[in-house]
């Protein structure tokens, strides 16, 4: 079983001891309760099956014979007295040590499962443990059967007249006995009444066949374990014939393929007297496909080369102005873009999938710091590109393990406070847009601007006069080589810092932000695109260049104005409907020579929580995006995120808004050192 | 389509464990706490398979069983039993009661996958 | 790819380029293909190394300038410039870079008992990017160490 499985089960078990130790407590007062009897044994009970399910086997035999009390005194055998409370009591304190596989060395729980027993049969010795937890495995005494035979068996089984109705699909049970070798099959209708007569609810059929002699009877037994059907197996003689005189063969039909696929057929028509049974294709793979996520990335890659060649095509269309192919681009530009989104939506992937391991890293983390803390999670649904759910992992392990080793109180400094006694984390996730965030939540004392300044003054990473507002002194822990962990601890503050974490966010053309109040706790946000492979792009022009930004940054596109088309000294603003927007020209970032056409735009994007303006020679228009990753060499370059090959055939970098900006401003302000908007 | 499977038991984990090992397998999966939820649940969805445990509390794994099968769309619908009982008793009990098989607690994902297919081919 | 390993065989199958004056000789393996000029989109901040990209067939792909990269003068014609696609190895994986050439000579092989370690003293090139050189038709042919060269780019950024 998984850690993730064991790790939910730990979780449900300290609800389930909660309840338990509220029953038995509740018991003392109102020791004749049935409610509260049949509520401890159904916990109990579930400990005891959760348990033995997720491989705690000595937990589950431990439980055995607590549960046993307790079903005697549900039956009304054993009354509750103060002594089987103690011991239920003291049974229950032993579970959470019989799950982390603690030792026992002086025996306390055969001691108390003993005293339990002993509870049960007064005057009588302790029964052998070795029986307590045993769980026989399903199989209810076969048959009585001769011993296996040397030559082929013969089975011959009928259906109960029921068994329709409870479901059975006697196509699968005929299946999967032909897997087991089984050949003449035979379908014995005798039984079969007049059509008149017929309720196609009833069962009446039979089959007949025969089987390989290695066939036990325990292999039998597990096939019908989902029918209820009488069946035997006899062991043919060798060299005698097949039984042909018998009643069974002057109606029997050969079944060459399952009679019907889809619901429990009525007998008359799945296998007709004298005609032969219609042959019908197993509907073997079913309305799913399992496919390997290679293979979606390989979908996903001639998808995007299909969306390429398609801007390709329009174009070509619209040169040579030929009415019947700018028709036919047209429609294959629909068909690429209805491929297109088919093929994202293949690849979309709940959160959920990532949930099962954050539940047991925060249960572990919480018993490991004794931060008791309660881990809820918010739109599990919330679906997200595969590819970036997995590298969401381990940033959110690293912000979760902050949450709690950090952001946590102790126990001790929690109860100071007017806060609940548990910590809470929480973890949602909902869609915005074309975009997905992802919180982080937890309840605890909050992150302290001014010790995060102090540290950043410290560590070099900021003068000690340079201003900033709240939300940039948060975003300093993201810079590499900041860390406030006053001391190292075992889970945090050594290895892979905060900063990452954001590299790997923007990695995937995500952002994060830490919004925090000091006493009340921290929410780290991380804002994700929906997909990485294609995006819709504003294409612009640039000294002859052509760039691509996201269209999910972009605002709006205004005109530059005439007395703003000359660089100034001070800095340049724009006033757009009377707030101030300060704007980068790109020609001066990108160091291009020449002089700009007299009408220029300006693009205003959205950068983390500013509106910039980025002024550009031109605009080209939107286009499909499809991303292609810059290589090692170009690493470096943060205001690129990308590239994207045109319908021309040429290259467009894609940019990174963000850190364009931050590019900008610190050209602007080569002294100061700005920290990254 | 893919094939929709009732999954009614008052552990989470077991729940959880049979949610995630069948939605792997690529079976839709509707989760009820205990056999009166499971009941509402049956009868608002339609549900190809149903896999319930006995102990339950408001109603338990047989009367679920007998509800639903005194309901026209309850009937023909495969039921499974949960229990870490391994008596006949109950085997016979849930036979009686309308259950098409049954399973016994710890079962692996594996052996829970294999049941399902074997009911729902 | 170091001195030794080209040793390891007897010959060692080659393609002559030019670069300004001076003649380079790029291992057959490492590539890929011949290109006419493509052209080329600049990449803002990326530096004289490695300044922009082409489209290699549907691909991105990263154009590097060897001549700043081994402080070659510019001397030579650009008439039959051409692109080579070379596939080496980058941080552990496979990577496809290009790199112009001012012309592609011939497609050769040497013998490796030719092949001399570069000088120590004297030369204006970094030592770790030249796995050696040998004694050509027309002057000394030098043997980059592509490998070396494309790590370090990739390490300068």
């Amino acid at each position: 079983m998984s850690d993730e499985m064991s790790a939910i089960f730990r979780e449900e078990l300290r609800d389930l001891l909660e309840s338990l130790e509220k029953g038995l407590l509740d018991l003392k007062s109102r020791p004749t309760d049935m409610g509260l009897v049949n509520q401890v044994f159904r916990d109990l009970h579930t400990v005891k099956g959760s348990g033995a399910m997720f491989g705690f086997t000595d937990l589950a035999a431990f439980i055995h014979e607590f549960e046993t009390v307790f079903d005697r005194i549900r039956a009304g055998v054993l009354p509750v007295g103060p002594e089987i409370l103690r011991l239920a009591l003291a049974a229950k304190d032993e579970i959470p040590g019989l799950v982390d596989n603690e030792p026992d060395p002086d025996g306390r729980r055969d001691g108390i499962l003993a005293a339990l027993v002993g509870l049960m049969n007064p005057g009588q010795p302790p029964a052998a443990s070795a029986e307590a937890g045993a769980q026989a495995n399903g199989q209810g005494p076969a048959p009585d059967l001769p011993a296996a035979p040397s030559g082929p068996s013969h089975l011959r089984f009928r259906l109960s007249s029921g068994a329709f109705a409870m479901g059975a699909r006697p196509e699968i049970l005929l299946d999967e006995l032909r897997g087991l070798g089984a050949t003449e099959i035979t379908a014995d209708l005798t039984e079969l009444p007049s059509l008149d007569r017929l309720d196609v609810e009833d069962c009446w059929l039979g089959w007949s066949m025969s089987l390989p002699a290695e066939i036990s009877a325990q292999q039998l037994e597990e096939v019908f374990m989902f029918v209820d059907a009488d069946w035997s197996l006899v062991p043919a003689e060798p060299a005698a014939p097949a039984p042909s005189g018998d009643a069974v063969a002057e109606t029997a039909v050969t079944l060459h393929a399952p009679p019907a696929a889809d619901t429990a057929p009525p007998p008359a028509a799945a296998a007709p007297p004298g005609a032969p049974a219609r042959e019908k294709p197993a509907d073997a793979a079913g309305a799913t496909v399992r496919v390997p996520a290679e293979r979606l990335d390989a979908l996903m890659d001639a998808v995007g080369e299909l969306v390429i060649l398609e801007a390709r095509l329009t174009e070509l269309a619209r040169e040579n102005r030929d009415p019947a192919l700018i028709t036919t681009a047209e429609q294959i530009t629909r068909l690429a873009a209805g491929l297109r989104d088919a093929t994202m939506t293949m690849r979309m992937v709940p959160i959920r999938s990532l949930v099962a391991r954050f539940r047991r890293l925060v249960l572990d983390l919480s018993d490991k710091l004794g931060k008791p803390v309660e881990f809820s999670v918010i739109g599990e649904d919330t679906k997200l590109d595969k590819t970036v759910i997995e590298k969401l992992a381990d940033p959110l392990v690293h912000i979760l393990r902050n949450a709690i080793d950090h952001g946590m109180e102790t126990q001790e400094q929690r109860a100071e406070t007017a806060k609940a006694h548990v910590g809470l984390i929480e973890l949602s996730a909902e869609h915005a847009g074309a975009e997905v965030l992802i919180r982080v939540r937890d309840d605890g004392r909050g992150m302290d601007p001014a010790r995060i300044r102090a540290k950043a003054v410290a560590q070099g990473l900021i003068s000690a006069d340079t201003i900033l507002t709240e939300s940039q002194i948060f975003a300093l822990v993201f810079e590499p080589g900041f860390s406030t962990a006053e001391k190292v601890t075992e889970l945090s503050g050594r290895g892979v810092g905060m900063d990452v974490v954001r590299r790997t966010i923007e990695s995937l053309r995500g952002s994060l932000e830490i919004e925090s109040k000091m006493g009340h706790g921290t929410t780290v946000t991380l804002r994700l695109p929906l997909t990485l492979a294609i995006i819709e792009g504003l294409l612009i022009e640039v000294a002859g260049e052509r760039y691509t930004l996201p269209m999910a940054s972009v605002q709006e596109i205004v005109e530059l104005p005439a007395d703003k088309a000359q660089p100034k000294k001070s800095g340049d603003f724009l006033d757009i409907r009377g707030r101030f927007v300060p704007f980068l020209r790109m020609r001066a970032m990108f160091d291009c020579a020449g002089q700009p056409g007299p009408e220029q735009n300006v693009v205003i994007v959205m950068s983390g929580e500013n509106r910039v303006g980025l002024v550009v020679d031109r605009i080209v228009g939107t286009n499909q995006t499809v991303i292609k990753q810059m290589s090692k060499l170009h690493a470096g370059v943060r205001a690129v995120s990308g590239a994207t090959i045109l319908g021309d055939g040429s290259v467009a970098l894609i940019l990174d808004v963000a850190h364009l900006v931050g590019m900008g401003r610190s050209q602007q302000e080569p002294q100061g050192r700005e920290v990254a908007a | 389509m893919s094939k929709t499977v009732l999954t009614i038991d008052d552990s989470p984990s077991i729940r959880r464990m049979i949610v995630m090992t069948l939605e792997e397998a690529g079976y839709k999966v509707i989760e009820a706490v205990d056999g009166q939820d499971g009941l509402n649940k049956a009868l608002a969805n339609p549900v190809d398979a149903v896999i319930t445990d006995q102990n339950m509390p408001n109603l338990d794994g047989l009367g679920f069983i007998r509800a639903l099968r005194q309901h026209p769309s309850g009937k023909g619908v495969p039921i499974v039993v949960l229990s870490t009982d391994s008596e006949d008793t109950l085997k016979t009990q849930a036979r009686e009661a309308g259950a098409l098989g049954w399973m016994v607690k710890p079962f692996t994902q594996d052996k829970l996958l294999a049941v399902i297919r074997k009911v729902l081919g | 790819m170091r001195l030794q390993d080209i040793k390891r065989d007897r010959t060692v199958t080659v393609v002559t380029m030019a670069l300004g004056a001076q003649t380079l000789a790029i291992p057959a393996p490492l590539l890929r293909e011949i290109l006419d000029p493509l052209p080329v989109t600049r990449v803002p901040g990326a530096g004289p190394h490695v300044p922009g990209v082409v489209n290699v067939r549907g691909s991105v792909v990263p154009l590097a300038d060897l001549k700043h990269v081994l402080s070659i003068t510019n001397e030579g014609h650009d008439e039959r410039r051409r692109i080579l696609v070379l596939e080496i190895t980058l941080g552990g994986e496979a990577a496809v870079v290009a790199i112009s050439a001012d012309a592609v000579h011939e497609v050769t092989t040497v013998e490796t008992h030719l092949i001399e370690p570069v000088p120590t003293t004297a030369q204006a090139w970094p030592p770790d990017y030249l796995t050696g050189l040998y004694r050509g038709a027309s002057g000394f042919v030098l043997l980059p160490n592509l490998e070396m060269i494309f790590a370090n780019l990739a390490n300068q950024l």
